[in-house]
């Protein structure tokens, strides 16, 4: 893939963050917003586009990275059951009322659940020194339902008006965006991907096989442990930055192999470019249709995502083979 | 041949393996494998050749007794280190892989920071899949995808090749090619080949072969040494012929089956 | 996906229809569905009467020990006839309309209360006492509320300034009050502007910046007394220029307003006070 695509991609994404700055339920103009309109600007804007791209590149990363691991191209950040835990530990304080940690304490929580989940995943995933893909998924799937049901219990027993949050939370929902949660967010999500673009040779060797992985020099468990580490870190900030997203994690890195090929050296990065941008247009689509009423970024990523892929899908041979 | 000819690159010295903790598959399994030489492994299924291949790269650990490389542990080279002198490729292999075959050949190059001598074209150019290069691995035939897998492994460069049944599913053009091939890169780079197969007609070209049985090595030498009718039936449980040919060629032909593995 | 479901049952509104009233015996075993008619029934003396509410019926105080049936879009139907009702009355808010017809085809009688919007409480309070055989002291009841918003929409007089009102819901993701509830007929009752009455649903999930672009004078924030105070924090720091911010014209209210019963008339005073 050569050097040209990628700027063009960069460049187009740089235009989408701009873009979803300045659009919006009304337009501001660039050139001399009044005080309003640069509370608006800074505040409510730019925080929640900067989140946007964030969630967007760590579950575009997350997914591609985790097709290649599991060896499954139906995996997705949330199928390990990660937002799962996520779900339930923010429900969880989001329905008790605890509220020690001010603004941290949903993100935290969520945070907390998601890294509970991992850590559970990965010991259930664990035999004999190896992190196996099928009981990984198996594990995944078997503990996201866990996670899942002790969630709805919670919210089917309470009498908090928390519920609706709750539930709210669990679509995916970026109107909190604030810009105090943005670097811990960043951390978590710039070490994923920083790790998932360092190991995208090794992602390419596991692809081929765990004995070819052996005997192309990569140390197969020490490899799929780090990056499951990645994908575990990105998929809980992403998680606790913006509650569950669908169709991101498992259509973008898919879409992204159409054009440009297989080869995890630039699905990796391609991915999260794609997924970030993508992101971002879809909620600044979901706040402007019906305005001053919002629909979920999640929703529309999936509205309109799924039938472009299923457009792609009629086209060519996506999973080939 | 160089004067390192008789030097051992790879020894498995009394290797014991199970992969049951109570029982063991292999116990103490010697064997080397000496500087350019090409040897053919062969055995029922199950026999052990596999695991053996599997405990030469690497793959498995030995739980008695010890692989050495150079002289030295296997388990004690770096990864890296480790895939520049052995190479392996395994019997069974995901065909549904996405890459393109310039794609996967390429990998061939992972364990290396420089571009050693031979080209990931030069590479597919040996295997004749130069033209289909940006196709993707699944849109091949059986042969092909098989190819391309060799390709990579050659591309890899180490001195060691290991080779789990390679010429399964290719037409009986492509096992000859492929044998040539293998053939003269071993002549050429002077690189040693460990190469499982089960046609034992196939096995009369080698200029060594190892016969297996129950994880035990049941004879080692040329093939005129080694497949005769009493081991053949030892090992495989069958009646054979083996004639010499007028042009000097050995051929076994199969007569019947004499146990009862067969039925039950 | 399951909690989609689950989130639109609980948001379904139903309009049931209710069987004509008979000339049985008063009910004496009465459970009801949700927690304003659990406090209308208190308020005109059927307190004892009452045999089973929701886990949502938390006033008056004795409302809390009286055996529970379930929430109030997933009653249960095994509990309601263990208490062996006489009579059960839902409302087309929140209760499933088949829960009702489950509850019918079982020949458990049922009542409906329909009173959604302000005006229809009184006649809806005098409906539910002609079928509870209690029509003098639901009659009082809905004559003293007629009574109060008559004297609010008289006294609109003493607040001549039309001021912008936002009534939030939940702070994040921001939910407010839009057209067709109760709180809207409460701001306009009070000739007040509701902020978010261009909104086409009951409750919106509402833009931030939007709320900053019509700068509203009077922020209510209801169930000020729970956590919901602290939560709102971030909410408010980001439209931290509107005039209701800056002017600390932002009020916690109580659960008055929530309730379409006899606390109505509490949560309008509870807001006619921070009017002014």
């Amino acid at each position: 893939m050569p050097s040209v695509k990628i700027t063009l991609l960069i460049v187009v994404s740089l235009g989408i963050f701009f873009v979803s700055l300045f659009l919006g339920p009304t337009l501001i103009s660039p050139f001399s917003p009044d005080p309003i309109e640069k509370e608006i600007l800074f505040s409510i804007r730019m925080p929640r586009v900067i989140i946007a791209f964030l969630i967007g590149i760590a579950l575009g990363t997350s997914g591609a990275v985790l097709q290649g691991i599991l060896r499954n191209p139906l995996a997705d950040p949330y199928v390990l059951g990660i937002s799962s835990g996520a779900a339930f530990t923010a429900a969880l304080s989001l329905l008790s009322g605890f509220y020690i940690l001010g603004k941290f304490t949903l993100p935290l929580s969520a945070f907390a659940g998601a890294c509970t989940a991992s850590i559970m995943v990965g010991i259930f995933g664990w035999k004999r020194g190896n992190l196996l893909p099928e009981r990984l998924l198996l594990a995944g799937i078997g503990l996201g339902f866990l996670f899942y049901s002790a969630m709805m219990l919670l919210v089917s027993i309470s009498t908090s008006e928390g519920m609706r949050r709750t539930v709210l939370w669990i679509f995916g929902d970026l109107s909190m965006a604030d810009w105090s949660v943005i670097p811990y967010g960043l951390v978590f999500i710039a070490s994923g991907l920083g790790i998932s673009l360092l190991r995208a040779k090794a992602l390419n060797a596991l692809i081929l096989g765990d004995e070819m992985a052996h005997s192309l020099g990569f140390s197969v468990q020490k490899e799929r442990l780090l990056l499951f580490i990645s994908v575990a870190l990105m998929t809980g900030a992403s998680v606790s930055l913006g509650g569950t997203i669908g169709f991101i994690g498992l259509i973008i890195p898919h879409m992204v192999r159409f054009f440009v090929g297989a080869n995890s050296r630039y699905v990796i990065p391609v991915s999260a470019l794609c997924g970030g941008g993508f992101l971002s247009i879809s909620d600044l689509i979901g706040k402007t249709l019906l305005s001053p009423m919002e629909i979920p970024a999640g929703i529309i990523t999936a509205l309109i995502g799924s039938p472009y892929f299923l457009y792609l899908l009629r086209r060519r041979d996506v999973f080939q083979g | 041949m160089s004067s390192r000819a008789d030097l051992p690159i790879l020894e498995l010295s009394e290797v014991g393996f199970g992969y049951d903790r109570n029982a063991s598959f292999i116990s103490s399994l010697s064997c080397s494998i000496l500087n350019g030489q090409f040897i053919g492994l062969l055995g029922a299924n199950g026999s052990g050749k596999s695991t053996i291949l599997k405990l030469a790269s690497g793959i498995l650990k030995p739980s008695t007794g010890q692989v050495t490389l150079w002289g030295k542990s296997l388990h004690q080279y770096r990864q890296k280190d480790r895939a520049k002198l052995i190479s392996y490729l395994p019997q069974f292999l995901d065909m549904h892989i996405p890459f393109t075959v310039r794609e996967l050949v390429s990998m061939g190059l992972y364990p290396y920071d420089i571009l050693p001598d031979m080209t990931a074209e030069e590479a597919m150019e040996l295997v004749g899949l130069r033209r289909k290069a940006d196709i993707p691995i699944a849109q091949l035939s059986g042969g092909e995808r098989r190819r391309a897998f060799i390709a990579m492994t050659l591309l890899q460069g180490s001195g060691l090749v290991l080779l789990d049944e390679p010429l399964v599913n290719l037409d009986i053009k492509f096992q000859l090619e492929i044998y040539r091939l293998l053939k003269e890169l071993q002549k050429q780079k002077n690189i040693s080949i460990l190469m499982a197969l089960h046609d034992m007609n196939f096995a009369m070209q080698f200029e060594a072969v190892m016969l297996i049985k129950q994880g035990s090595i049941l004879g080692a030498g040329t093939p005129e040494e080694v497949l005769t009718k009493d081991t053949i039936r030892d090992a495989f449980d069958v009646d054979v012929t083996v004639r010499k040919q007028d042009s000097g060629e050995m051929i076994i032909s199969y007569t019947r089956n004499t146990g009862e593995r067969l039925q039950d | 996906m399951i909690s989609f479901l689950l989130f639109s049952v609980f948001l379904t509104t139903l309009s049931l229809c209710s069987p004509s009233p008979l000339l049985a015996a008063p009910p004496e075993r009465i459970i009801s569905l949700a927690p304003n008619v659990t406090e209308i029934l208190f308020a005109i003396g059927l307190g004892d009467r009452l045999t089973g509410v929701t886990q949502f019926c938390d006033y008056p105080e004795e409302a809390k020990k009286k055996p529970k049936v379930g929430g109030m879009s997933n009653p249960s139907l095994e509990a309601v006839i263990s208490l062996k009702p006489d009579i059960v009355i839902l409302t087309t808010d929140g209760n499933p309309k088949e829960f009702e017809e489950r509850l019918r085809s079982l020949k458990i009688r049922t009542s409906i209360f329909r009173a959604r919007r302000l005006q229809e409480l009184p006649a809806g309070i005098r409906e539910l006492g002609a079928e509870l055989r209690v029509q003098d002291k639901a009659d009082a009841l809905a004559k003293k509320i007629e009574d109060a918003l008559t004297r609010v929409s008289f006294h609109q007089k003493r607040f001549p300034d039309r001021k912008k009102i936002l009534f939030v819901i939940w702070p994040e993701p921001l939910i407010i009050a839009g057209r067709g509830t109760v709180i809207d007929d409460v701001i306009a009752l009070f000739g007040q502007e509701n902020v978010a009455a261009q909104a086409k649903t009951s409750y919106p999930k509402y833009s931030v910046e939007e709320v900053l672009r019509q700068s509203p004078d009077i922020i209510f924030i209801g169930k000020g007394h729970t956590e919901i105070r602290e939560m709102s924090e971030g909410f408010l720091n980001k439209i931290s220029l509107a005039p209701a911010v800056k002017k600390g014209k932002v009020f916690f209210l109580s659960d008055n307003l929530y309730r379409m019963g006899p606390r109505i008339l509490m949560g309008i005073e509870e807001m006619a006070a921070c009017l002014q």
